[in-house]
């Protein structure tokens, strides 16, 4: 069946994850998104990806900050820490430096991630945090009921730009492969499975890996990013796309009318962690400097 | 409205002191800056033999309050030496680089420890009593009952050894052409004034001339005479007179001989400076020739009336000779050089 | 006080090596077993020629402030030094060099500026210098040498600090410093001293060995490491930059992880994280940090997660003066952020305070679940004390955490008010805490009995805090029971206060002086009894309002007489006692 024609709904839903064997992943909590949201698919994918790479909820800690996606760790039966708006990453890496053994996820929207939270991306990906983050780009705000965001496209309506967005659009891909993110990714709501196994891929890269999902809001946005213009626009990375060649994934991020899914980028370099053992190794060996006591 | 003249005064002894004071009482409006080489607010140097009475610490030989420069609104600058005066510029040079200009300049510099060649060579082993530091150390280094030796005499000297003996030392004095100076003395009133310096205790050492000052363990001197005879002392000092100091004058551009060739009216040859004190010869009328006035009461009396000179007064200073030294009824020596 | 007691000032410019000549001499002062406080000013400017004052009180017994005038003051740099001729107290001595190599106009000299009582000493810094070491460099270490000559203190001491001070130089840097050293002494010698500076024996040789020289910020350093810090993290701001470097090089060594954020929201982020994560965890900054950090430190309210910040306030608003101090962020250390968010605020007062309030920070962070602030000022943080460090490290290790029960309550609304904790790891304590009001399990709710029942809880739980065990919160000094004067005080003043009370009772003002140590919540007895002892009740305190006044007077609903003074300047002990006998005076003709 068509998944864009496939009504979602709760019962059906969690009757699915019962039968999948991944509900020790969900919480007792129901999310209270709209029906037909796209984020529907994060907890799924989420869910499926944890139980894929065989992580123990506890092991687990998701972050998020505020807005409709980061209501998530209610969602979830891991740890979670539903933080402030925008300060997502900077959480996420306190809780990494505190423990190198957990998984942790931070979670957010658009606005969270590149309006309020824009400051931390590109320090979290050059440090190379060992975290995962999953930003679901609706292109609105839908907790305070349909505003532009900085992924707005030119020409939406909003209820904060009745006479048009005329804010050029953040191109989030761009972005991250500027900030030297050592694994960028993008994945599409409307794909579960694909986005499901793009969440395990992005968890199991050692370092900071940004996955991009393109997500639709049903409630309050009719025009721009509905399913079936995303359905139209979305393709595959070409096929011999070299996912190492940062020129190549500049490439294919530019392209916004026809957004590509798959791994765009991918490489492998010290994490924080990493670096702050070498930090105590290079300590070790140097004299105590004197002052400062 | 006039700008205020600036007048410094280099010299804070008895003449600079009264020549501040009095310029200050003259000219309520002017800047004055006293500049001098001592560490120390005005104090007597004739005090200082009171150090060997007990008195030790320096604020109890001040001869003023150090309040009133404030009050009188005169900036004492002190551990400061003039290195150079430029008498048509107005401004005189500091060691520590500093320059300041003024508008009047009184040099009361006084006059340094005359120390024949014979013994430059010896300075480091002999004891002064110019200013309270030196006399701090003479003092510092006499045990109890010690022995002095004083090689020449002078009046200043004199009174020093006085001084030393009154507080239970050992005095030899070393008797020479400086004895009595700078009270000039006939031959014959030398053998009586002699006598009676013989008979206030100090031992006189006559007709023999010190060749040379030798360290020792102890005590801590040798004083070795042309004789080949050799005296042991705990420390030995040099009276030998005064020179004034003016050799940072040499550069001013105007008149000296020894000391700074002034007028009656204490004014030299440059229309700005004037000169006071032991450093300044003064034009002598009936003597057709420039003299020393030694003695602190010359000394003051100077200082003031330079001071009245160059706030517009036209007087002159008395350069009849009063100075006397005789030996009274009681055989005891009495000088105009001495006030006690 | 009885015995040695002689502050010393050397000022002069940046890279005239002012700061370090100052560092040797209290380094060696407390080698000695002298009791030191120390202040050192730099200038705002990071380069050029900015004054720089170095100074340094020496005491037989520990003082509680610098002295409002110097006994010696020592040149480098006479532009800067001439405006600071005058705390030279009379008879006392002004060092300079006699030497400038720069022609100077009338004035221009240090020596031109010395008062008929003060006691000039002119050296010539730079040839002794150049002929001791072939350079002038080391002029500042000849004028430290030349001071030491002049009173007679023993050359081996700084022989050892100058050692020390260069140990991560080539031997040839000390050997030239000592040579400097030791042609000053050497000039000394020779000099005849006239001022009646006199250093007496220190009482404490023993405690020689042991003492160090800490700075506030040095002390809280201490206290976090005692107390095993496990992550720091931090943004550089005037004055609390001092921790985090220190911070950077120790911390690596003890397995501790240390990182520079890109901001003061991302360093209170990432320490309620990891503190979330079971860490002890830091960050430190001064009054604007704060300001940015106000979000944060309500959500680890709300969310109940320890987390320690240290504040170093310096003069404000807004960017406001970062090199001067000022006591003006009690307010926001104390109420700010958004909605009833009570936390732990401590203000140490003195060196050993810093050490003891950063150290137990974390225990009541974690015993509490609650933001701790301990607030320093810049004068605290950067004047140096004598402290002899404790035989045994005074700080509990972390409190074990895990879930309790069947069904993790996170929230649990007990009678302390204190609910049992799990940290990231533990199995059978997944939860999930959020900024939003939430039910005992965590989960949101607005419900009214919930939201009454856990403010409630929030603020219940940290009574308890005002009589932590091993922590002075507040404590009264001076005369017991009923006095006409009480003097009430916080952070780096009471220094001041404590030396304006003592000279008070010297002449006979019935009074006695209370510092607050825990400014929230506030130990409300004892500043209760206190008020009731005193007829009148003097806060001084270095902001505009009086914001310590304020607070006390608010929450007791008492009259306070307020001396705020906001100079950027520490406090003048000679301005409290002037107040102090006033309100003596008015109290006394009010009595007749």
């Amino acid at each position: 069946m068509n998944e864009l024609l496939k009504p979602v709904y709760l019962e059906e839903k969690l009757e699915e994850i019962r039968a999948d064997g991944h509900q020790d992943y969900r919480s007792r909590s129901l999310p209270t998104w709209c029906p037909g949201c796209g984020y529907f698919s994060m907890a799924e994918g989420f869910t499926l990806a944890l139980k894929k790479l065989g992580r123990s909820a506890e092991e687990v800690v998701v972050v998020s900050g505020i807005g409709c996606a980061s209501r998530f760790p209610f969602f979830v039966n891991t740890y979670g820490f539903h933080t402030l708006h925008g300060r997502t990453l900077p959480v996420a890496t306190g809780v990494k430096q505190a423990n190198d053994a957990l998984t942790v996820v931070a979670v957010g929207g658009d606005g969270d991630a590149f309006a309020i939270g824009g400051g931390h991306i590109p320090h979290a990906a050059r440090r190379n945090v060992d975290i995962t983050y999953l930003v679901f780009d609706n292109g609105i705000y839908g907790l305070t009921k349909g505003q532009t965001s900085p992924t707005s496209v030119l020409g939406f309506r909003t209820s904060t730009s009745p006479y048009e967005n005329g804010d050029e659009p953040l191109n989030p891909l761009m972005m991250l492969l500027a900030y030297r993110a050592s694994w960028v990714g993008q994945a599409y709501a409307g794909h579960p499975h694909h986005l499901a196994d793009m969440i395990a891929e992005a968890i199991a890269h050692r370092g900071f890996s940004y996955l991009h999902i393109l997500s639709p809001c049903v409630t309050f946005d009719k025009t721009t990013r509905t399913y079936r213009n995303l359905n139209m626009q979305v393709r595959d990375l070409p096929s011999g796309y070299d996912r190492t060649d940062l020129a190549a994934a500049m490439g294919e991020a530019m392209k916004v009318d026809h957004p590509a899914l798959g791994v765009f980028y991918e490489e492998s370099r010290p994490t924080l962690a990493d670096v702050m053992d070498e930090t105590a190794r290079k300590a070790g060996l140097s004299p105590v400097p004197a002052g400062g006591e | 409205m006039t700008e205020s003249l600036h007048y410094v005064v280099i010299g804070s002894g008895s003449a600079g002191h009264g020549a501040a004071t009095t310029i200050r009482a003259r000219d309520p409006g002017a800047r004055i800056t006293m500049i001098t080489m001592s560490r120390l607010p005005f104090y007597n140097r004739y005090d200082l033999p009171k150090m060997f009475k007990g008195v030790t610490d320096w604020r109890d030989l001040l001869a003023e309050d150090p309040k009133i420069y404030d009050e009188l609104g005169i900036t004492l600058r002190r551990n400061s030496r003039v290195v150079d005066i430029d008498g048509r510029a107005r401004t005189i040079a500091l060691a520590h680089n500093e320059v300041i200009a003024y508008d009047k300049l009184l040099v009361c510099t006084g006059g340094g420890p005359n120390v024949p060649a014979i013994l430059e060579d010896y300075r480091p082993l002999m004891h002064g009593f110019g200013t309270f530091e030196q006399a701090s150390a003479t003092v510092a280094a006499l045990p109890p009952g010690g022995q002095v030796v004083i090689l020449g005499g002078d009046m200043i000297g004199l009174d020093i050894a006085f001084n030393l003996l009154e507080a239970g030392y050992r005095v030899s004095l070393a008797v020479g052409e400086q004895t009595f100076w700078p009270h000039r003395v006939e031959p014959d009133e030398r053998a009586v004034l002699l006598k009676s310096l013989a008979k206030t205790g100090l031992d006189l050492i006559e007709d023999r001339s010190v060749v040379a000052i030798e360290a020792a363990d102890r005590p801590a001197r040798r004083v070795h005479f042309d004789d080949g005879s050799m005296v042991e002392t705990d420390i030995v000092m040099p009276f030998f007179g005064i020179l004034p100091i003016v050799d940072f004058m040499l550069g001013a551009g105007i008149d000296m001989e020894r000391g700074v060739l002034v007028d009656p009216a204490l004014k030299s040859s440059n229309d700005a400076i004037w000169a006071a004190g032991d450093v300044c010869q003064i034009w002598s009328d009936v003597d057709r020739d420039y003299r020393f006035y030694h003695g602190w009461k010359n000394v003051r009396v100077m200082g003031e009336l330079a001071a009245r000179n160059m706030t517009g007064a036209e007087e002159t200073f008395d350069t009849a000779d009063e100075s006397v030294i005789e030996v009274d009824g009681n055989g005891c020596i009495r000088s105009t050089f001495w006030e006690h | 006080m009885n015995g040695t007691d002689v502050q010393f000032a050397i000022c002069g410019s940046a890279g005239d090596g002012t700061i370090a000549a100052g560092d040797i001499l209290k380094r060696t002062m407390a080698l000695m077993g002298y009791k030191v406080i120390a202040f050192d000013i730099y200038p705002a400017e990071i380069r050029g020629f900015g004054k720089c004052i170095s100074r340094v009180r020496v005491t037989t017994e520990q003082a509680y402030s610098l002295k409002h005038q110097s006994d010696v003051l020592m040149s480098l740099n006479d532009a800067h030094a001439i405006p600071h001729v005058g705390e030279v107290r009379d008879f006392g001595a002004v060092i300079y060099d006699n030497a400038p190599i720069a022609r100077l106009p009338e004035g221009g000299h240090v020596s031109a500026h010395i008062r008929p009582m003060q006691l000039p000493y002119g050296v010539s810094f730079r040839s002794i210098s150049d002929r001791a070491t072939g350079n002038a460099r080391g002029r500042n270490i000849v004028a430290l040498g030349y001071l030491a000559g002049l009173y007679g203190m023993p050359a081996e001491a700084f022989h050892q600090t100058i050692a020390n001070k260069f140990a991560t130089k080539p031997q040839a840097v000390t050997d030239a410093n000592v040579r400097a050293f030791e042609a000053g002494y050497e000039a000394a010698i020779g000099t005849f001293k006239l001022d009646d500076v006199v250093m007496g024996s220190p009482l404490h040789r023993a405690d020689g060995a042991r003492a160090v020289m800490m700075t506030g910020n040095g002390a809280v350093v201490r206290g976090l490491m005692d107390a095993g810090i496990d992550c720091y993290f931090g943004y550089p701001i005037t004055p609390a930059t001092t921790i985090m470097e220190r911070l950077a090089v120790e911390m690596p060594r003890r397995g501790g992880r240390m990182l520079q954020t890109e901001d003061e929201i991302s360093a209170i982020a990432a320490t309620i994280g990891a503190g979330y994560a079971g860490a002890r965890s830091a960050t430190a900054t001064s009054g604007p940090g704060l300001a940015l950090m106000a979000e944060m430190l309500g959500l680890g309210v709300m969310a109940e997660v320890p987390s320690v910040v240290i504040v170093s306030q310096r003069g404000g608003p807004s960017t406001g003066m970062p090199t001067k101090t000022e006591q003006s962020d009690l307010n926001m250390a104390v109420f700010g952020g958004a909605g009833d968010a009570r936390r732990i605020v401590l203000a140490p007062t003195n060196v050993e305070g810093c050490y003891r309030c950063a150290g137990l920070a974390f225990e009541l962070a974690e015993k509490f679940q609650t933001p701790v602030i301990v607030l320093l000022d810049l004068y605290l943080s950067n004047r140096y004390e004598t402290v002899i460090p404790p035989k045994e490290n005074p700080f509990e290790p972390k409190q074990a955490t895990g879930p309790q029960g069947p069904v993790f309550r996170r929230f649990e609304l007990t009678e302390s008010g204190v609910s049992p904790r799990a940290v990231p790891g533990q199995a059978g304590g997944v939860h999930t805490i959020t900024g939003l009001e939430h039910n005992e399990l965590g989960r949101p709710s607005d419900q009214p009995d919930n939201h009454v029942a856990m403010s409630a809880k929030r603020y219940r739980k940290l009574e308890p805090a005002t009589r932590y065990p091993g922590l002075t919160t507040i404590k009264r000094f001076g005369a017991a029971g009923k006095v006409d004067i009480g003097i009430l005080g916080w952070g780096s003043t009471f220094g001041e206060i404590l030396e304006a009370m003592f000279e008070a009772e010297n002449e006979g003002i019935s009074c006695s002086a209370m510092k607050v140590v825990m400014l929230s919540p506030l130990p409300v007895d004892e500043l209760e009894a206190f008020f009731a002892d005193c007829r009148v009740v003097l806060v001084p305190e270095l902001n505009h309002e009086g914001q310590l006044a304020t607070l006390v007077s608010g929450t007791l609903g008492r009259p306070v007489v307020r001396l705020p003074r906001a100079t950027g300047a520490p406090m003048r002990v000679d301005e409290i006692l002037a107040e102090v006998r006033r309100l003596a005076a008015e109290t006394a003709a009010a009595a007749e």
